[in-house]
């Protein structure tokens, strides 16, 4: 067999019909790397979820949605879902059986999320710092890698938090919050936050503020004092809309802290049986909140997702199918036009091998052709997906 | 097609929500530190902290020694210091106001007041107001010498103690063996004051400053008192107002939070109100002593009220 002069007359043929050829590899390689895309993304996605929620043993709040509840507490999504009081998430580690990280994922500063919590939350989720520290104190605010690369912000300088809404003059008051530290990226919604005191978020809620002490104002100040000495300010005493060392003194709570708001608490449990009398308390008829195990909520999520994507690749399958029947018609039709070309061959004197050669080496090179391809972007898909999944989920 | 596309469309949302970090479960209570460092509010928590810990622990009482810990604002770096701390004592009961301000790590904080947070006492404040329409308030406070109830001081100690074995658990025996060596000297103090305020009974006392609270409510002593600085000798105003309140509690002893200026003695002394000083210890003893030796002291000055003045 003269391989080497097939093997010319049938890039000939290829190049000839560059398009046609083109199309069919473009055809079988999407039909082969759609499934695999599809069934690695949910891995992928799965695995990244699911890590999360089970390093998260309990997530306590309201009564609603489960799946916005686990949403709010661990990926701080769904910012209008029912609070819970501080109160009732503190009964949780009242008699000592577990630890709990409150969550107030409520309001947002340039479009990202500002979480109210403690500082456990930074030991609890292993973060460390690329610079700065720790809020400090009241008013005192720390950056997510993400957000202090965007904004191009770092300890020292400021950001105010968005009112819930322009117009609203009895809305939340924006608060001046100084940054002290730049957390270290994890790829993850922690890149994309920004993380404050609880208090801090209350005082965002317009729940705490400070102002000019109430004995100490103008006169035109003052509505009125009464017999037992309380004063009536007027709305035109200015309160601060910054927490500085010189006016720290004057922020105040309105009402008990302990009936403020969460959206969520993460709850630690000493223990299984811990967990499990814990787990007790929330199974009655009508209880006023709910405490969830983040693994449970994905389990069934993603229950439904693999239903999902069951139908997807099968639907994916049939395509494949599709493409597949296309390519052999096509190859058939192909060489039945190519008929006369393959007889010309044989009466120059070209041997049976030689033919048979000319007439397989369309399909082979597209099959081989769309393998490569197929493999070369699955490489790339398994190389390249942490990083363009820490950009999705950050 | 339309499902794989409505997946697709999905899918990148749900990717949205996830992160990928890795932690770890359960609650990181116990101290990982040879030598762990623990911060505390006031001298008692300390010399109790100290007494408790032995050398099993470094015991940072990082306030200034010249003023009254009550009221320190520790600076950026002091309140780092704090959340760098393998173990926060504090007081509670509002001592320490700064502390409602700080973040402090709950998981390493320890409030020592908390098992008895019905024992409280009230302090009401007169000036309340309102903003607007807003709903009226006030910022009152609670009493916070809770030590001087020496019943009190010891369940202080105990939930350091317990902290610590808590967090120290392979040292837990020598906590508890040191608690109780501490339990005892409390004790003692306890029924010493309870004998004392027998003999003093419901004779009438000024106190120079409200601090007293606890001290008065657990002995069941009859004290009134006068916002009076030991360095400051009381001005025409400041006597005025003692006397108005001699009309209903006719005192005839001052008791001083420190050594009060000798011509503060003598204008009492005019009136026939003698002076004797009881230290709430709040700030480490300037003469070198600890809190104990200073609370001896200060029932030894109170034998002064039952022999006469």
């Amino acid at each position: 067999m003269n391989f080497a002069g097939a093997f010319h007359l049938g890039l000939c043929y290829l190049r000839r019909h560059r398009g046609k050829t083109v199309l069919l590899i473009a055809a079988i390689s999407l039909s082969l790397i759609l499934p695999f895309a599809v069934a690695h993304t949910v891995r992928l996605a799965e695995q990244h979820l699911r890590s999360r929620a089970d390093s998260t043993p309990l997530v306590f709040g309201a009564v609603g949605s489960e799946l916005e509840l686990v949403f709010n507490s661990l990926y701080f999504t769904k910012p209008d879902i029912n609070s819970v009081t501080a109160s009732e998430a503190e009964t949780l580690s009242a008699e000592g059986m577990s630890r709990i990280i409150p969550i107030h994922a409520r309001f947002s500063a340039r479009g990202f999320p500002v979480i109210g919590t403690s500082l456990d939350y930074f030991d609890f989720r292993q973060l460390t710092f690329s610079s700065g520290d720790a809020f400090i104190r009241l008013g005192d605010c720390v950056l997510g890698a993400k957000v202090a690369k965007e904004l191009g912000l770092g300890p020292g300088d400021h950001l105010i938090t968005t009112p819930d809404a322009l117009f609203d003059m009895a809305g939340t008051f924006p608060l001046k919050m100084r940054i002290t530290g730049v957390l270290a990226a994890v790829g993850g919604p922690d890149d994309n936050a920004v993380f404050a005191d609880t208090r801090t978020s209350w005082v965002v809620a317009g729940l705490a503020h400070g102002h000019q002490d109430a004995a100490s104002t103008d006169a035109d100040q003052k509505l009125g004092e009464s017999d037992d000495g309380s004063i009536a300010l007027n709305a035109a005493v200015v309160e601060y809309n910054e927490v500085t060392p010189d006016n720290i003194d004057s922020f105040h709570f309105h009402g008990d802290s302990a009936d403020f708001p969460l959206t969520a608490a993460i709850v630690l449990p000493h223990d299984s049986r811990a967990e499990t009398l814990l787990m007790g308390r929330f199974t009655g008829n009508e209880p006023s909140a709910q405490l969830l195990r983040p693994r449970s909520v994905m389990d069934d999520l993603f229950d439904t997702v693999f239903r999902i994507r069951d139908l997807v690749l099968l639907a994916l399958g049939a395509v494949a199918l599709a493409a597949a029947t296309i390519a052999i018609l096509v190859f058939a039709l192909s060489n039945r036009l190519r008929t006369r070309e393959f007889q010309n061959l044989e009466n120059l004197g070209a041997d049976p091998s030689t033919v048979r050669f000319l007439v397989s080496f369309e399909a082979t090179f597209v099959i081989l052709s769309s393998l490569a391809i197929t493999a070369m972007v699955v490489a790339i898909l398994q190389l390249t997906s942490p990083l363009w999944l820490s950009t999705f989920s950050a | 097609m339309k499902l794989s596309f409505t997946f697709l469309v999905v899918l990148p949302g749900l990717v949205a929500l996830i992160s990928c970090d890795s932690s770890k479960d359960g609650s990181p209570r116990a101290i990982a530190s040879a030598n762990p460092v623990i911060q505390t509010v006031n001298y008692p928590l300390a010399y109790f902290a100290e007494r408790i810990a032995g050398d099993n622990a470094e015991i940072i009482f990082a306030a200034p020694a010249d003023g009254d810990p009550a009221f320190w604002k520790p600076s950026d770096d002091e309140l780092s210091a704090f959340q760098k701390a393998d173990l926060i004592i504090l007081n509670g009961a509002t001592y320490a106001k700064w502390t409602t301000t700080a973040s402090l790590p709950s998981g390493r904080t320890v409030d020592t007041s908390a098992g008895f947070a019905d024992k409280f006492i009230s302090v009401t404040e007169a000036t309340t107001h309102t903003h607007g329409d807003g709903e009226a308030h006030a910022h009152a406070g609670t009493a916070f010498t809770t030590w001087l109830d020496f019943s009190l001081a010891k369940q202080q100690a105990k939930a350091i103690a317990d902290a610590l074995s808590e967090r120290l658990p392979d040292r837990a025996e020598t906590f508890q063996k040191n608690f109780t060596t501490l339990a005892v000297d409390l004790d003692s103090l306890d029924a010493d004051m309870m004998a004392l305020a027998k003999k003093i009974s419901d004779q009438p006392l000024f106190a120079s400053h409200p601090v007293y609270q606890y001290w008065s409510r657990a002995y069941g002593l009859n004290v009134d008192a006068v916002h009076w600085e030991p360095e400051t000798v009381p001005d025409t105003g400041a006597l005025n107002e003692l006397i108005k309140k001699s009309v209903t509690h006719d005192g005839i002893w001052m008791i001083w939070e420190g050594e009060p200026a000798a011509e503060s003695i003598e204008k009492l002394q005019q009136r026939n109100i003698g002076s004797v000083v009881f230290d709430p210890c709040g700030n480490r003893p300037e003469d070198g002593s600890d809190w104990l030796a200073t609370m001896r002291k200060n029932l030894a000055n109170l034998e002064t009220l039952t022999s006469g003045q």
